[in-house]
């Protein structure tokens, strides 16, 4: 062995980063079941953080809903009613596996169903945050392929400088400010206020546009960026030259070659943004009086109603870990197609 | 401390810090500076356009703006570096312990990171403060919490980078216990890194609490918060439409300056922090 054979020897017994060479599995079925289980295994954590939330106060529903006049025999009756007398772990236990039925429990103060509660007013947080995903694809997608198309130009440089102001602006600044330009000095949209798309697809599109552009801001233009670089970098490459010299027209490079490769790592940023989203859109609905999730789980916690608020944290969670699932699926694919 | 010191020299980190070291002061001292009682109400001077006696005019109160903008400074700030330290402590002790406390250990501190990173910031101190109790101290340890595995993977990762450098293997063939390596060898090394998640944090804090005191958790109402001025002026647009600029720009400033702060000492040290999941959720 030769000297620098012996030092990768003691690296690699050390334990530094060296790769087994495994069997040959599929590799895409392998990536599946371990994601899931570690998805199992967060979902588990972040549920039981949120359940043990309620164990760590010591709200009780008959204090909560009776006030002062509870006796203490009264909180023993309704202790024993919401299952509040049993161990812990044999409450979460139970919480989680009505969960995963669709059981919620139900509010201490109406008796009303945690989970019809949340079906209600979490299409409101849907309607602006798939509208927002949208406007962000689209508005910052054609951004980023312009300022790549232009790179160094002067439509490049205006993107650059509009993303950086776009990605300071918090959402419910930003927000603010909408209503203040679109609602009070140039009225064209409502300030605030909501309305089923059902009743009225109009108005709902109204209704939603001011608060979605609010919450695309900050998406739109880092998906612009990344777009940006890996289109750029995308361009360069010999298959692209390649194509241009076999004499394909440059719109079906630019979509079709370059585009494809540089869309991996913008799904990436879709999906770290995505969390972010479902978080902001909580304070856009308060700017623009929507009546979501987020005004759900504020007036539950102000009157300490434990189980709306345990709901309302499991449903945001769920919609995280669903749409880290798609976008990991989706760029799982685009990988695979290439 | 060169890394510092050549961070020093650039523009933007001098106007940053000149701007921090406004803002600290404002938000120490901004009860004294106020030129009227931040919470007096005057119901014959309600919502008064900037003018010589309200520098910044006055709100659906007639209380003097700049007075609450400076007296808000103080609850707005402290909220953030209360979470920050909280996230430090909780993210960088397990951070560090991980590399030392065998497999076991890594994983379970890795997978709870992992928990806490899917919790959005907002509906989680809404729902610590209903749970908990409504108090800027609840919320602040909530997102405190939330801010934790961000701390806690940046300082594995710095860790784990100086432990395979020769001279902690030499300490190590040399006896030395795991703690005095860790002391001599590792702690110092990874402050910077910590220094850099830590401005990154606070603007990402500073975000959340405003966004909290809007949504008036955390805050009694009449007390001044940053957030809490947004939130009445946007009753009020009609009457005041550019009432909301005042506290929205000295959020935007603060933020941005602790993020451009960041930004500077990361690119002089040519630190890779991960600075993605420091965004508000």
């Amino acid at each position: 062995m030769t000297s620098l054979q012996t030092r990768a020897a003691t690296v690699e017994a050390r334990g530094a980063p060296g790769r087994v060479p495994t069997a040959r599995r599929p590799r895409r079925w392998r990536g599946w079941a371990g994601g899931a289980a570690a998805l199992a295994v967060v979902a588990l954590a972040s549920t039981f953080i949120t359940y043990g939330l309620g164990a760590l106060g010591d709200a009780n529903p008959a204090a909560a809903v009776l006030g002062e006049t509870a006796t203490p025999a009264d909180i023993a009756r309704m202790s024993h009613e919401f299952g509040l007398d049993r161990p812990f772990l044999e409450q979460y236990v139970t919480w989680l596996g009505h969960a995963l039925t669709g059981d919620l429990g139900r509010s201490w103060f109406t008796q009303i169903p945690v989970a019809e509660s949340i079906a209600e007013r979490l299409p409101v947080d849907l309607s602006i945050t798939g509208l927002a995903v949208l406007i962000a694809v689209l508005a910052g997608g054609a951004a980023g392929i312009g300022a790549a198309v232009s790179n160094g130009g002067r439509f490049d440089r205006i993107v650059t400088a509009v993303c950086a102001l776009a990605s300071t602006l918090p959402a419910f600044v930003a927000g603010i400010g909408l209503i203040v330009v679109f609602a009070v000095i140039v009225p064209v949209f409502p300030s605030g206020g909501y309305v089923p798309p059902g009743e009225d697809p109009v108005q709902w599109l109204r209704l939603i546009t001011l608060p979605a552009v609010a919450l695309s801001l900050d998406t739109a233009a880092d998906l612009a960026r990344q777009l940006r670089t890996g289109l750029v970098a995308a361009l360069r490459e010999n298959y692209v030259t390649g194509a241009v010299v076999r004499g394909l027209p440059a719109r079906r490079v630019l979509l079709r070659h370059a585009l494809r490769n540089a869309a991996g790592p913008a799904i990436t940023v879709l999906g770290v943004h995505i969390p972010r989203l479902i978080g902001g859109a909580v304070v856009t609905e308060a700017v623009f009086a929507l009546p979501g999730l987020g005004q759900l789980t504020g007036e539950a916690a102000l009157k300490h109603d434990v189980p709306v608020v345990q709901g309302a944290l499991l449903a945001t969670i769920a919609l995280v870990l669903v749409s880290n699932l798609v976008v990991n699926g989706v760029v799982a694919r685009l990988r695979g197609a290439r | 401390m060169t890394s510092f010191s050549r961070a020093w020299r650039l523009p933007s980190v001098k106007l940053s810090l000149g701007i921090l070291a406004v803002v600290l002061l404002v938000a120490v001292f901004g009860g004294w500076l106020a030129p009227y009682d931040p919470i007096a109400q005057n119901p014959r001077l309600r919502l008064l356009g900037p003018s010589g006696e309200h520098l910044l005019g006055t709100d659906y109160l007639g209380r003097d703006v700049l007075s609450r903008l400076l007296a808000g400074a103080g609850l707005s700030i402290a909220g953030a570096v209360e979470a920050v330290a909280v996230g430090l402590v909780l993210g960088a002790v397990p951070g560090l312990a991980s590399i030392f406390f065998g497999r076991g250990f890594e994983w379970a501190t890795a997978r709870v990171a992992d928990a806490l990173l899917t919790l959005p910031f907002v509906i989680f101190a809404i729902a610590v403060a209903g749970i908990v109790g409504n108090g800027l101290h609840q919320a602040m340890a909530a997102i405190g919490l939330l801010l934790a595995p961000v701390f806690y993977r940046v300082t594995r990762t710095a860790a784990l980078s100086f432990t395979r450098a020769q001279y902690v293997e030499a300490a190590e063939l040399l006896g030395a216990s795991r703690s005095r390596i860790l002391r001599t060898h590792i702690v110092g090394k990874v402050l910077p890194t910590i220094a850099v998640t830590a401005a990154g944090a606070s603007a990402a804090a500073l975000l959340v609490v405003s966004s909290l005191s809007f949504l008036g958790i955390g805050v009694e109402p009449p007390a001044p918060t940053w957030g809490g001025m947004l939130a009445s002026d946007l009753g009020y647009l009609h009457q005041r439409p550019l009432a909301p600029l005042a506290p929205a720009l000295v959020i935007m400033i603060t933020v941005g300056a602790l993020n451009a702060l960041a930004d500077a000492v990361r690119d002089t040290t040519g630190l890779h922090t991960e600075s993605e999941e420091l965004h508000v959720r």
